[in-house]
C-alpha cells in the first residue's frame, strides 16, 4: 500500500496522457490547417463563404410574410424587387424595371421590365409574375405589409415588359415602398399559392426567385444554405454557396471569427469593433444604416405632460458621452427624430447638451421639486442597459430620481401599450427609404401606437403627416418634413440619443460583403480570394 | 418484489410526477407576463391584429381548455403548434433532444473518468500535494460560472492551441464527437468537483475497515484491492449522486448550448421563453423530466449490480 501511494500521481499522468492522445487523430484533420478548418459539405473547389448570425428567422420566407430581422435581412439575395434601394439607402436604383414614368396627376405609373430575366429555374420572367406577387404583397391573407401597400387600387400587366400600378390618391413614397423587401417577385403561381392553408416555411424555403441566390431547403437549428444562381440578371455571383450558421453568443461569434471556424459574422459588439480590426487576417466595421436610439417618455405620465420638463431631459443628455461610454464612438449624435436617410433635416438643432439651460427648464417646469422616474430596460440589452446607468447620472444633477428596472422585452413591450411605464430605451430602424414609416408610427398621434407609446398627439401635425404623403413635389415635401421634423423635436416626446450602424467583422480575404443603408446583407458582390 | 414489479411501480409513480410537472409549467408561463401575440407580431402590431392572432392561436380561450388541449395532445403524443415557428413542437423538440442527450452523456462520461482518476488519486494522497492540488483545483472549477470557464476552455484549447473547434456541432459523427468535446468538458469538470470530494471521502473511509486489512494480509495486490473492494463499496453514493447531478446536467445545458452555440433543447428553450412560445417550453419542459426520472430509475437499478446486497422491495 504504502510502497504504492507514490506510484499514483504518476498513473493519473499516463491516463491522462492516453485520453489526449485518444483525441489527438480527430483533432489533427483541423489544427494542420489552422484557419482553414474544413466546411463539411463542400467540394475544395467550390467557394463556401460562411457566415454566423446573432438570430434565426422565424416567420416565412415569402417576402410579404417576412416579419422578422433575420428573414428580411437576407431576402434580397433571393427575391427581387422591382426597384432597388441605392447602397447608401438613400434613393431608388432600377432593380427589375428599368425605366418608369407617372401620368400628370399621379394616379397611373408605368413600369418597363429588364430583358431577360429569368427565375432561378431558368424560367424567363414576366409582368405577370410581378403582378401577382405585389397583389399577394397588398391584398395577400397572409401579407404583414399591407398597410404600406394601401394606396395602391389596380395593378395591371398589360404586356409581358409592362406593369401598371394605379393609385386611388397620389402617394409620394411608391417609388420607395416598391424598393421593399416585401415586394420581391416570385413565380405567379407560387406567389398565389402562398395564401393556402398547407403552404408553410419548409414549402417557402424551396424558393424560385430572380435574385442572386436561391435556397433548396431550411429547417430550424440547421444551417441555411444559399446556392447562387447562375441565371441572375447581375451576373453569376462568384462565390458558389453562403452557409449561415446561427450562433447566438456575441463572444462565440467573435471567437468563431478568429478561430477561423466563419468568414463573416454580424453584431460584433461595439466595444470589439477597434480590438478586431486591429488584427492582422480581420476587419470589422460599422455600416451605416438608418437607425436611432432614444428613450420614450411617456407624456400622459405627470410631470413628463410638461412640455419643459422633456426638454430639460434632453438638454441634460450628454450624447457625447453616451456614444463614447456605450458606442465606443460608432455612432453620430442625433439631431432630428428621423433617420439620417431622404428629407432628414441636417440643419434641425436638436438639444446639444447644455446643463445649465436644462436645470432653468426644469426649475421653472411642473417637475421643480424633483421627482421619480421608472425606466424599464431590456433584459439583455447591454447598450440600453449602459445608457440609462449613465442617465440616472446625468438626470439626477436635475432633481430627477431614475429607477432602473429591468425587464423582459415581452414585459417592456406589454407595458409600454398598457401605458404602464414612464421612460424606456429603444432603437427604429426605416425599413424604407422615406420617412412615411417612421412619422406615422413614432409621431402620428390619438390611435394605436399612439405615436410609438408616448402618447403624443397633436392634430397640426396629424395634418402635416397626411399632407406630406400627399405631396407630389419633392422640394415641398422637404420643406414639409422638415416642419414636421422641428415641430416634434420641439414638443419633445423622446429623448434623442443617436445614430446607430450596424456592425459586422469579416476575414480579409473576404472582399465586397456590406451591409446596405436599410441593413440588407448582400452577397451578390462578394469575393473570396486566397 | 422483484426487479420487474420495482419497475413497474417506478413507472407508475412517474405518471404522477408528471402530471405535477405540467400543471406547474403550464401555470408558470402563464403567470409570467407578456403577451405572446405582440412578440411574434413585433413592436408595430396594431391591438386589432394581435387580437386576431390570439384568437388564431388558441390563446384566448379559457385556462381550462387550454391545459386539456396542452395534456390530452401531450397524451396521444401531439405537441401542439408552436406560436413562434408555426410548426409542430414534436419536430421541433424531438430533433434536438438527442443534441442534448448527447452533451449530457458525453459529459457524465467524461466526468466519470475524470471523477475515478482524481478521485482515487487523492484519496491515496491524503493530505499531501496530489490530494491539496485537485481539491483546490476543482475548488475553482465548481465555483467558476460554466458560461465564463466555457468560454476559457475556447480561448486556451479553440483559439490558442487549435485542438478543438471554437463553436459548433458538426455534421458528421466523428465531427459531433470533436465539436462536443469542450462543451463537454465544461459540464464534466464541475460536475466531477461534487464527485471527486463524495469519492474521495468514501474511499478513505472504505480504506480503514477492516475487511481491506484483511485484503492486503491475504497478501492481494494493491491494485486489487483497491479496484475490487475498495472502489466497488466506495462508488455507491457517488453513483447516486452521480445520477441527481443529471437534472444539473439538463439545467447546466442551456447555458452551455448557447455559449457553444449546440442545436440543443437548452438553446431553443431560451428563445422560446423569450418569445413566450407556450406550447414548446411546456414540451421540452416535460420531455427534460421524462430523461431525468428516467436516468434517475437506472441509477437505482444499477445499485445491484454495484452491491448484490441490494434488493428492490
Amino acid at each position: 500500500m504504502f510502497a504504492l501511494k507514490a506510484r499514483w500521481p504518476l498513473m493519473a499522468v499516463a491516463i491522462v496522457g492516453l485520453l489526449l492522445s485518444a483525441c489527438a487523430p480527430t483533432t489533427s484533420t483541423g489544427t494542420g490547417t489552422g484557419s482553414n478548418s474544413p466546411t463539411p459539405g463542400a467540394s475544395p473547389a467550390s467557394k463556401v463563404l460562411r457566415m454566423a448570425r446573432n438570430a434565426e428567422p422565424f416567420s416565412p420566407f415569402v417576402p410579404w410574410q417576412i416579419d422578422d430581422n433575420p428573414a428580411l435581412f437576407i431576402s434580397v439575395n433571393v427575391y427581387d424587387t422591382l426597384l432597388r434601394t441605392t447602397k447608401d439607402g438613400t434613393n431608388v436604383e432600377p432593380g427589375l424595371a428599368t425605366k418608369w414614368e407617372s401620368s400628370a396627376d399621379g394616379l397611373t405609373w408605368t413600369f418597363t421590365l429588364k430583358d431577360g430575366v429569368k427565375f432561378s429555374d431558368g424560367t424567363a420572367m414576366k409582368a405577370s409574375d410581378v403582378k401577382a406577387s405585389l397583389d399577394m404583397a397588398r391584398g395577400g391573407e397572409k401579407s404583414a405589409w399591407k398597410d404600406v401597400y394601401k394606396a395602391i387600387k389596380d395593378i395591371a400587366a398589360p404586356d409581358d415588359k409592362t406593369v401598371k400600378i394605379t393609385l386611388s390618391q397620389p402617394y409620394a413614397p411608391l417609388l420607395s415602398v416598391l424598393a421593399m423587401f416585401s415586394g420581391g417577385v416570385l413565380p405567379a403561381d407560387m406567389a398565389k399559392a402562398t395564401d393556402t392553408k398547407d403552404y408553410d416555411n419548409t414549402l417557402a424555403w424551396k424558393t424560385k426567385g430572380t435574385g442572386a441566390y436561391y435556397s433548396d431547403s431550411w429547417k430550424k437549428g440547421d444551417p441555411i444554405i444559399l446556392k447562387r444562381n447562375t441565371n441572375y440578371w447581375r451576373g453569376t455571383p462568384s462565390v458558389d454557396e453562403v452557409r449561415i450558421e446561427y450562433i447566438p453568443d456575441d463572444n462565440t461569434r467573435v471567437l468563431k471569427l478568429q478561430g477561423g471556424e466563419t468568414d463573416v459574422i454580424d453584431f460584433v459588439p461595439f466595444s470589439q469593433i477597434a480590438a478586431l480590426s486591429a488584427q492582422p487576417n480581420l476587419k470589422a466595421q460599422t455600416f451605416s444604416i438608418q437607425q436611432t436610439a432614444f428613450i420614450i417618455l411617456n407624456t400622459s405620465k405627470p410631470p413628463l405632460n410638461d412640455v419643459k420638463v422633456r426638454q430639460a431631459l434632453n438638454y441634460a443628455t450628454d450624447k457625447e458621452a453616451i456614444i463614447k461610454n456605450v458606442y465606443f464612438g460608432q455612432a453620430k449624435v442625433m439631431n432630428s427624430p428621423i433617420p439620417q436617410g431622404t428629407y432628414y433635416d441636417k440643419n434641425l438643432v436638436g438639444y446639444p447638451y447644455d446643463l445649465e439651460k436644462a436645470k432653468a427648464l426644469m426649475a421653472s417646469s411642473s417637475g421643480a421639486s424633483g421627482f421619480k422616474m421608472d425606466m424599464q430596460v431590456r433584459s439583455g440589452n447591454t447598450n440600453f442597459a449602459n445608457t440609462a446607468v449613465i442617465l440616472k447620472d446625468a438626470w439626477a444633477k436635475l432633481g430627477v430620481t431614475v429607477d432602473i428596472q429591468t425587464l423582459d422585452t415581452a414585459v417592456v413591450r406589454t407595458n409600454y401599450r398598457e401605458g404602464n411605464f414612464m421612460s424606456t430605451p429603444t432603437a427604429w430602424t426605416n425599413d424604407m427609404n422615406d420617412p412615411t414609416e417612421i412619422v406615422n408610427y413614432a409621431m402620428r398621434g390619438g390611435a394605436s401606437p399612439f405615436a410609438y407609446w408616448t402618447r403624443y398627439n397633436n392634430p397640426d401635425l396629424n395634418d402635416k403627416i397626411t399632407k406630406a404623403d400627399l405631396e407630389q413635389d419633392a422640394t415641398k415635401r422637404a420643406a414639409l418634413y422638415s416642419e414636421i421634423q422641428k415641430i416634434y423635436s420641439d414638443a419633445a416626446p423622446i429623448a434623442s440619443i443617436a445614430y446607430l450602424g450596424a456592425t459586422a467583422g469579416w476575414r480579409s480575404n473576404i472582399d465586397g460583403f456590406f451591409i446596405d443603408g436599410l441593413s440588407y446583407y448582400r452577397f451578390e458582390d462578394v469575393k473570396i480570394n486566397k | 418484489m422483484g426487479r420487474a414489479a420495482y419497475i413497474r411501480r417506478r413507472l407508475i409513480l412517474m405518471a404522477f410526477v408528471l402530471f405535477g410537472v405540467t400543471i406547474v409549467i403550464f401555470g408558470m408561463v402563464r403567470i409570467l407576463p407578456g403577451d405572446p401575440a405582440f412578440l411574434i407580431l413585433g413592436d408595430r402590431a396594431t391591438d386589432q391584429k394581435a387580437a386576431e392572432l390570439r384568437e388564431q392561436l388558441g390563446l384566448n380561450r379559457p385556462f381550462l381548455e387550454q391545459y386539456w388541449m396542452f395534456v390530452s395532445g401531450f397524451a396521444h403524443g401531439d405537441m401542439g403548434q408552436s406560436l413562434l415557428y408555426r410548426q409542430p413542437v414534436g419536430d421541433l423538440v424531438l430533433t434536438r433532444v438527442p443534441v442534448t442527450l448527447a452533451l449530457s452523456g458525453y459529459a457524465m462520461g467524461l466526468a466519470a473518468v475524470i471523477t475515478l482518476l482524481f478521485g482515487i488519486t487523492a484519496a491515496v494522497n491524503k493530505g499531501r500535494w496530489p490530494d491539496q492540488l485537485i481539491r483546490i483545483g476543482f475548488l475553482f472549477a465548481l465555483t467558476t460560472p460554466n458560461f465564463w470557464f466555457g468560454i476559457l476552455l475556447i480561448l486556451l484549447f479553440g483559439l490558442t492551441l487549435h485542438w478543438f473547434p471554437v463553436a459548433g456541432f458538426g455534421d458528421t459523427l466523428p465531427q459531433h464527437i470533436w465539436y462536443l468535446f469542450l462543451p463537454a468538458l465544461t459540464l464534466a469538470l464541475q460536475l466531477s468537483a461534487v464527485l471527486i470530494r463524495n469519492l474521495r471521502g468514501q474511499i478513505i473511509q472504505t480504506l480503514r475497515s477492516d475487511y481491506i486489512r484483511t485484503a492486503h494480509a491475504k497478501g492481494l495486490s494493491e491494485s486489487l484491492v483497491l479496484l475490487r473492494h475498495v472502489l466497488r463499496n466506495a462508488l455507491l453514493s457517488t453513483v447516486t449522486i452521480f445520477g441527481l447531478q443529471f437534472g444539473f446536467l439538463v439545467g447546466g445545458a442551456i447555458v452551455i448550448e448557447t455559449v457553444f452555440a449546440l442545436p440543443g433543447t437548452g438553446q431553443l428553450l431560451i428563445q422560446s421563453i423569450t418569445a413566450r412560445d407556450y406550447p414548446v417550453v411546456q414540451a421540452i419542459t416535460v420531455v427534460s423530466a421524462v430523461l431525468v426520472i428516467l436516468v434517475n430509475l437506472v441509477v437505482d437499478l444499477s445499485y445491484s449490480f454495484l452491491d448484490p446486497r441490494v434488493t428492490y422491495e
